[in-house]
């Protein structure tokens, strides 16, 4: 089973990651999951593969009340971040995707109606959860042509999606990152080889240093705090990416 | 409470094991699309002789044309022949569509049974959770009256198989009884003889593809 951690708590509003399954088996890539809780409501990011649910659910159920998440933010359309939306919504049918356009009638092909589907365009959008504002954020091509991350203005968290993975030992599970240079070694080669524009990561790094982040909380490996942040959008800035020698 | 998936609660035949030549690992709905494709590759090979029986007819009755009035019982009979291959090839028409929406329901189960697992193994992790419940009695409820479904395509299919097996006793027969008539054919009893043949070997064919689809292990059967 996952364990939950809060990351976030200020009144009813709150950030939770769900990590490190211990059971999952080793060809399944590890994914990190996020609950936004807004006065009651529930926000789930990247909720993960199909086949990860169960241990998502129960570890998740001990820290609130399932039937209250009213939506899901899915930062691209991956496996691994989206497959399982057919169980979320068959537990819950009313809860809403969202998702940028360019997967919209891609996703569904893992579950969903036409009505499921909250589609956010190019430029982004607010995404509201019981009065907070969420902002989805471009990160288009990084690595997903149609990317989006989710920025909380009040917690001063970015969820970055793949930016910021990195592929952990069994030796590092670590939530948060503790040696930049020890830990940045293990999402050098995710980076350069999934990110596939360095004009997209550029203009993502610009936008991104205008926002106020106490916290970068990627989809895979461990969570970038304080000043871990800048150091991992000046290295991201800095890194030749989308190359591959064959 | 113990909760089994959906997909181990409810195999396709009771007490359903695989048979020789199946993979000993597959059971319920995935057996099932296995037979199920196996059945459908045994009527296309009937559709198939199904036509060779409509040409070699169509010769025989040229041949009975030619030779006259000491074949004309061959000549009816070969008319008979193209008739059964006509019915044939429509009942075996009519078995591939029944076949077709067996794929598509037992696909449809077969689909489900991850999901079923998946929920059964969140039901076990999360035992007190009302709505976790509700989910898995829909999903159950859902299943059963999919597998009811799909017992009564495999009643209807097992009907339509026999009906096709009766039809083809009847091709045995007319089959039999174009030999006897060829002995009657005079100077070309000995082309008409080997024309019989033909026929008969074809349609013992026919009977033996229909004899392995009812034995098959997806009507109970251990082929």
């Amino acid at each position: 089973m996952k364990t939950t951690q809060t990351i976030f708590e200020e009144g009813t509003h709150k950030w939770t990651a769900i990590v490190r399954d211990p059971a999952r088996p080793d060809y399944l890539i590890d994914t990190n999951e996020y609950l936004v809780q807004h006065a009651g409501q529930g926000l789930l990011l990247d909720p993960g593969g199909s086949d990860i649910f169960p241990a998502v659910f129960s570890a998740l159920s001990a820290e609130f009340d399932p039937s209250r998440i009213v939506g899901i933010f899915a930062s691209h359309q991956d496996p691994d971040v989206i497959s399982s939306l057919s169980l979320w919504l068959e537990f819950n049918p009313q809860m809403k995707c969202h998702v940028s356009w360019l997967w919209s009638s891609f996703i569904p092909h893992f579950g969903g109606i036409g009505d499921t589907f909250q589609t956010l365009p190019d430029e982004g959008g607010t995404i509201a959860l019981a009065g907070l504002q969420l902002q989805a954020v471009p990160a288009h091509y990084l690595h997903s042509s149609g990317n989006l991350n989710l920025y909380d203005r009040q917690a001063k968290i970015l969820f970055s999606g793949d930016i910021g993975a990195a592929l952990l030992p069994a030796d590092r599970q670590g939530l948060f990152v503790e040696d930049f240079a020890a830990h940045i070694r293990f999402a050098e080669g995710f980076h350069r080889r999934w990110m596939g524009s360095n004009e997209a990561k550029r203009q993502w790094c610009e936008r991104v240093s205008q926002l106020d982040i106490d916290m970068l909380c990627p989809q895979h490996g461990a969570i970038y705090q304080g000043d871990d942040v800048e150091r991992f959008i000046n290295w991201f800035d800095a890194l030749q990416v989308g190359i591959m020698r064959a | 409470m113990t909760v089994e998936p959906v997909s181990e609660q409810m195999l396709a035949v009771d007490g359903d094991v695989s048979a020789p030549g199946e993979p000993a690992t597959m059971s319920g709905a995935a057996l099932d699309l296995l037979r199920i494709v196996r059945i459908n590759e045994e009527i296309k090979r009937i559709v198939t002789v199904a036509f060779k029986i409509n040409i070699m007819a169509l010769n025989a009755i040229f041949l009975a044309k030619r030779a006259g009035n000491a074949a004309l019982g061959f000549g009816v009979l070969s008319n008979e022949l193209r008739v059964f291959s006509k019915d044939l090839r429509e009942s075996m028409m009519s078995l591939t569509r029944q076949i077709h929406d067996l794929v598509v329901e037992v696909s449809a189960v077969l689909q489900d049974s991850r999901h079923d697992d998946i929920f059964a193994r969140a039901t076990r992790e999360v035992p007190d959770n009302a709505e976790l419940q509700a989910v898995l009695a829909r999903r159950e409820t859902r299943h059963g009256e999919a597998v009811e479904r799909i017992a009564s395509q495999r009643r209807s299919l097992r009907l339509a198989v026999d009906d096709a097996a009766r039809l083809v006793e009847l091709g045995g027969v007319l089959a039999k009884s174009a030999k006897i008539e060829a002995a009657y054919g005079a100077g070309f009893a000995t082309s008409l003889s080997q024309v019989s043949g033909e026929f008969d070997g074809v349609v013992e064919e026919i009977r033996s593809s229909l004899d392995a689809l009812r034995r098959s292990g997806f009507f109970g059967g251990e082929a």
